[in-house]
């Protein structure tokens, strides 16, 4: 039977404040809850696994060092995702080099996904992630966040720092560059 | 695709960022636009088709590299004793801030150079008894004041 203190969960900003009075087992907490999903996120930024440790690594890293600026008014989980955002922007430029040689391959998988595709699941899956690559970044940030974080247009606007109105507005033109693109999926 | 004057809200209809009344005119617009209809299902289709992609889960390994990396930045400890510091060294700040600024005004205040200091200083003129007791009169006038007697 579950006791009172079992059922005590605290809230992320709640956790925030045990951080700040020196409670390390708040920090984990914290890390626990949040590292799932923008690791998630990094890897669909990033495209590589590796990478979106070392992001999502250097978000935390970067959050802990800017708890005395988080001031609440946004969700942690805003806060998180717009540290995070930045630090794969840094890790993008970085690896420049690498990423120019990833662009020019997503560029190769983008034709195949023009014409009849191969329909198994994998080959899907690899045109899809291939087709979101070869939108520009702000694209690619609105669309994943939206589609894989599941983010509202306000919880977007605030972690990209953007206009509400812009998000729509890049969202739309977005889906319609993949709408484009993988219309061999779409039927349409 | 549809051109019919709606596309570029049927994105955020769709996502259910449309305000009422627009949300209910949209939704009767969707209803008897088959080009409408038609992008409905295709944005929808997109989204399974990019939900597909299927969300990479965090391996427990993964997260717990990420907790003993983690581990090695600063101690949560000395993170409270800094926000303390800081709050201690900004007190400090603004009182010595007050207490400069009430000098220095004290200061501009005692800067006033008594009259008699001034002639005191001034070349002395040859013939002067007068003027020394002038300056005897403004020596006791001034001394007066500043003890509070008049």
């Amino acid at each position: 039977m579950a006791t009172a203190s079992d059922r005590w969960r605290p809230t992320d900003v709640e956790l925030v404040h045990q951080i700040r009075k020196g409670d390390p087992s708040a920090f984990h907490e914290l890390v626990d809850r949040h590292a799932p999903s923008l690791f998630a996120l990094a890897v669909s930024l990033s495209g590589h696994a590796a990478d979106a440790e070392d992001i999502v690594q250097e978000t935390f890293a970067g959050a802990f060092r800017g708890l005395g600026a988080f001031q609440g008014r946004a969700t942690v989980k805003t806060w998180l995702t717009r540290i995070l955002i930045r630090q794969a922007a840094r890790h993008h430029r970085a690896a420049g080099k690498r990423k120019t040689t990833l662009a020019s391959l997503t560029e190769e998988s983008h034709s195949d996904a023009r014409g009849p595709s191969p329909q198994s699941a994998a080959d899907a899956r690899m045109d899809v992630t291939a087709a979101i690559k070869t939108l520009g970044p702000e694209h690619q940030e609105v669309v994943l966040l939206r589609e894989i974080q599941g983010l509202s247009y306000e919880e977007m606007a605030e972690i990209l720092e953007i206009p509400r109105g812009t998000v729509e507005s890049r969202l739309f033109r977005a889906r319609r560059e993949l709408q484009e693109r993988l219309k061999g999926y779409l039927g349409s | 695709m549809t051109d019919c004057g709606h596309a570029d809200r049927l994105s955020a209809y769709y996502d259910g960022e449309v305000p009422e009344p627009e949300r209910a005119a949209l939704e009767e617009h969707v209803r008897g636009c088959p080009l409408c209809a038609a992008e409905m299902a295709c944005l929808q289709r997109l989204s399974r088709l990019i939900g597909s992609t299927g969300r990479m889960e965090m391996s427990s390994q993964a997260l717990e590299r990420l907790h003993q990396s983690l581990d090695l930045q600063p101690k949560i400890v000395l993170l409270h004793l800094a926000e303390v510091f800081a709050a201690v060294a900004a007190s400090i700040l603004i009182v010595s801030g007050v207490w400069l600024w009430r000098i220095s005004t004290a200061h501009e205040a005692a800067g006033q150079i008594p009259v008699w200091e001034s002639v005191a200083v001034a070349p002395q003129d040859p013939s002067g008894a007068a003027a020394q007791d002038q300056l005897a009169r403004w020596i006791i006038q001034d001394l007066s004041r500043k003890n509070g007697h008049d």
